[in-house]
């Protein structure tokens, strides 16, 4: 069976047995090429799809998968996804009216170079890393591409489908010079295989990674933060994410709760969230209950507007579906973003203060219930309006809301980073933030 | 599963494209979890998951891909696919032209469940679960109680360019309760989570109230501790989870995936004394229905009792197909895989002590003061230096032989090839714990063990 004819299947007997139920399939291919020492190291192919089910009965709902297709394990999904919602306590759940939503072809002929070319672009990657002196050592070099299709149905009339996917050229090494030692990593990221240039990625990494070298270590104070975009794009995909899904406002977890209409940021600050961005790394023709995409201005100009919404957070809060649901066929209901940006502003002109171009630790050093934050950073310190020298061993610290609320000037250019969900970002200046260091 | 014809067809292609050995490898699971907090039921999944690993060995280069599209087509142009990535398309290898005579091997159900997961239904599920959180309810005091119940049928089958072809099924069932206590002064959790390659029986087995009643008494005994001492002094480690200290600080040492590159302490010691005489360490894949037991391996070779330790002595490391390879080490069934997405390596399975010959009371004997740590939790170690560090999840102060007040927050520091060798005693009342193991081929169920043990010096970090 493909995975549209195991949808219809699923659908068919689920209309039998007087089941409300909504179907979810992925179907995902992936090749990754490693390249070391001048050779490819590893090879990884994959193919992996499955198929799971949400039923509502008496209100009540149920989850089950299935990566095999065949009519006997899809009765066993159903029925099983039938008896654990039996099961459950909470009632009141529903699946949302829809409609035929067609199919969408988001990546086209993108990736359908030849391999040797791939093979071509992991080991030209990793060689003009090793052809420059400062780098001591290539940890990884790799050229990836990622395929996915979805395909979504429900007994409420919901039916659709689209393909999109990426490739990706990833490298980290450690670059030195006169006993300064800098780890660091680069990455480009496109729909189009042919879009990607192996020599760019490497200049790329050379220049942000060798702008490093020779840090001085940074006086323990306050100083005005210029945040790069992809050190902002981590805080902004962890931290801001987080209080805008509408799940953890409904699970009081979000400092954002009960503030719509309200000032939340420096009037400066728009967020933005577009799956219909063309291009966009993470655009998608509908979310995964069906809900058509638009864009959502989260917070316009300061004001918070809306949370980011499923139709069973929007129901119990009252407010609008945003057309956040997002599922994968193992898993149950919950909220993600897609293209999430900063609109760009008028322009960051520099005068003394820190550059911040990485952060790490994000997951043990930020805690996005309380709003804090306490990163180790790297960076570069500016004096009178030049990046005078780079600095090491400090961390940023500050909580979030507050962060966000003393933003002064935001760049021109945005600058979009995978590494958080797909967010861009142009440059953020922010007013004053505490660093510690020596 | 899969039919022979094709299994051998895949093989073929890719021993004519090249390799020097092929392994497919193929599994469909049923799994079922349910976790029920205070009497709601809040998460009740279940799921198939379907697929095959392909294996191909160049020399000692590995290439591995998986997919669970198991038509024919979609299985031949994943070998091809991988066939053309190595590059080494069109070398064709007269060896790889003839047939595949396989030679099948079929699991005898040693580890067939009495009571399967079609017996019953879910609501008799769910009611063995309340008498568990009615069993943890043994103060006030305790104020929540978690229920974890998993449930997991996996089939497998392996089949290589030798002619091997090995099918196996394996069965496997956990009931994880956490209970949670809280006062004035804070919240104390109590773990018990017993887990064994059986079905439903599990609940004749460890009935649930009584589960229960251990997690909420240990959740009571943390709630009343004091904060643990800090310094070197003689520890006495409990029997059954305690074990965890030595499957990963020793356990981990022995297997090739670290002995081969030589990124083990412990290369290269066969028959060298590495620990006390009177430790004896075996890793054992043929316990009856232990939760890390199966009939035969993920690469199909059966599973065997190795002893790694005798008296002290280095007999054996644990040794995978390539890890046989690279090291010359005869393989001993220790290949293991999460699933289809991982290649094997070499892994544990059921790995403990073997019971010594002191009573249990004379370990304490002689103690004017030092730790017991009756349970353990988790922690951590650096494979390179064997250095550890690990929480003790109950814990009580011994002094003068006698065992006294409880302590909490304890830290076990040491290094595995150190502490093994201040193993002065082993009591004979051993016992194993089941547990998930992460490594490089992903998360595994195994049990560690070993019966209770003193040994004379150890690094306690403690608060007071």
């Amino acid at each position: 069976m493909t995975f549209e004819e195991a949808r219809d299947y699923l659908l068919q007997q689920a209309r039998k047995l007087g089941l409300e139920a909504e179907v979810l399939a992925t179907h995902t291919r992936e090749l990754t090429i490693q390249a070391h020492g001048g050779r490819v190291e590893e090879i990884t192919q994959a193919t992996q799809g499955g198929i799971g089910v949400r039923v509502v009965v008496e209100g009540k709902t149920g989850y089950a998968y299935s990566e095999e297709r065949t009519p006997q394990a899809l009765d066993w999904v159903l029925q099983e996804a039938h008896e654990n919602a039996l099961l459950q306590s909470e009632t009141g759940g529903f699946l949302p009216a829809g409609s035929e939503l067609g199919r969408h072809d988001l990546l086209g002929e993108g990736l359908s170079a030849p391999l040797e070319q791939k093979r071509q672009a992991a080991l030209e990657l990793e060689a003009d890393l090793r052809a420059d002196p400062r780098v001591k050592q290539v940890q990884m070099t790799r050229y990836s591409e990622s395929e996915t299709q979805a395909t979504l149905g429900s007994t409420r009339g919901v039916a659709g489908a689209f393909r999109n996917g990426y490739a990706l050229l990833l490298t980290s090494a450690i670059m030195g010079e006169q006993g300064s030692l800098k780890q660091g990593y680069e990455y480009e990221l496109s729909k189009e295989f042919h879009a990607l240039e192996p020599g760019r990625t490497a200049q790329a990494f050379l220049q942000k990674t060798g702008r490093l070298l020779g840090a001085r270590p940074l006086k323990t104070g306050r100083y005005k933060a210029y945040f790069e975009p992809k050190a902002f794009g981590q805080l902004l995909g962890m931290m801001g994410w987080f209080l805008l899904s509408a799940k953890n406002v409904l699970e009081g977890k979000s400092l954002l709760a009960g503030k719509i209409g309200q000032k939340v940021a420096s009037e400066i600050f728009t967020l933005v969230d577009d799956p219909t961005l063309p291009g966009g790394l993470a655009s998608r023709p509908f979310d995964a209950e069906g809900t058509a995409a638009r864009r959502t201005v989260l917070i316009e100009n300061g004001i918070l507007r809306t949370f980011a919404h499923n139709s069973e957070t929007a129901q119990k809060m009252g407010m609008e579906n945003t057309g956040h649901a997002a599922r994968s066929y193992k898993g149950v209901l919950g909220i993600a973003p897609t293209n999430l940006f900063v609109q760009p502003g008028q322009g960051v002109k520099m005068d003394e203060g820190i550059v911040v171009t990485d952060l790490m630790g994000l997951h043990a050093g930020a805690n996005p219930i309380s709003g804090e934050f306490s990163l180790q950073a790297l960076g570069l310190k500016v004096e009178g309006g030049e990046m005078a020298y780079p600095v090491e061993n400090f961390t940023v610290a500050g909580n979030f809301l507050e962060l966000l609320s003393r933003i002064t000037a935001l760049g021109t250019e945005l600058e979009w980073n995978p590494m958080m969900g797909i967010v861009g970002s142009p440059m953020v200046e922010v007013a004053e933030l505490s660093f510690a260091g020596a | 599963m899969l039919d022979e014809i094709l299994v051998g067809d895949v093989l073929r292609r890719a021993r004519l494209g090249g390799a020097d050995f092929a392994e497919l490898y193929v599994e469909r699971w049923r799994r079922r979890a349910l976790r029920v907090l205070s009497g709601e039921v809040k998460e009740a999944t279940s799921g198939i998951e379907y697929g095959a690993g392909l294996r191909l060995f160049y020399g000692t280069e590995v290439v591995y891909a998986y997919t669970n599209d198991l038509s024919p087509e979609s299985l031949v142009e994943l070998t091809e696919t991988l066939v053309k990535l190595k590059g080494s398309a069109g070398q064709v290898d007269a060896q790889g032209q003839g047939g595949l005579d396989f030679r099948k091997a079929v699991a005898q159900g040693l580890h067939a469940p009495a009571i399967p997961f079609t017996a019953r239904d879910k609501r008799y599920r769910l009611e063995r679960i309340r008498e568990a959180e009615a069993g943890a309810q043994v103060s006030p005091q305790i104020k929540q109680v978690q229920s974890n119940l998993m449930e997991w049928e996996q089939e497998v089958l392996v089949a290589n360019s030798e002619g091997k072809w090995a099918e196996d099924r394996r069965v496997r069932t956990r009931l994880y309760v956490t209970a949670i206590a809280q006062d004035e002064s804070g919240m104390q959790t109590g773990v018990v989570g017993p887990g064994l390659s059986v079905g439903l029986e599990l609940f004749d087995r460890y009935s649930p109230a009584e589960i229960g009643r251990k997690a909420g008494m240990q959740a009571l005994t943390n709630l009343r501790a004091k904060p643990a001492p800090a310094g070197s002094m003689p520890v006495v480690i409990g029997n059954g989870f305690g074990g965890v200290i030595f499957h990963e600080a020793l356990g981990h040492l022995l297997e090739t995936t670290s002995v081969a590159k030589k990124a083990s302490v412990l290369s290269d010691k066969l028959g060298e004394k590495v620990a006390s005489e009177v430790v004896t360490y075996i890793d054992d894949g043929t316990t009856p229905h232990g939760w890390g037991s199966s009939e035969f391996d993920d690469e199909g070779l059966p599973t065997e009792r190795t002893v790694l330790i005798e008296n002290g002595v280095l007999k054996s490391y644990m040794v995978d197909r390539l890890g046989g390879m690279l090291t010359g080490y005869r393989p001993t069934g220790s290949g293991r895989r999460q699933d289809y997405t991982f290649a094997p390596t070499s892994r544990m399975r059921n790995t403990y002590i073997a019971p010594g010959s002191t009573p249990r009371e004379k370990l304490f004997e002689g103690i004017e003061y030092g730790l017991y740590a009756a349970d353990m939790g988790g922690g951590q170690v650096r494979p390179g230096s064997g250095e550890y560090n690990f929480a003790v999840k109950e814990g009580y102060i011994i002094r003068n032989g006698r065992i006294e007040e409880p302590v909490r927050g304890a830290m076990l520091v040491g290094k595995g090839p150190e502490s093994i060798k201040r193993i002065v005693a082993v009591s004979d009342d051993l016992e194993m714990g089941p547990g998930m193991c992460g490594s490089l081929s992903g998360s595994l169920p195994v049990e560690v063990g070993q019966p209770h043990l003193l040994i004379s010096e150890i690094v306690v970090g403690g608060q007071a």
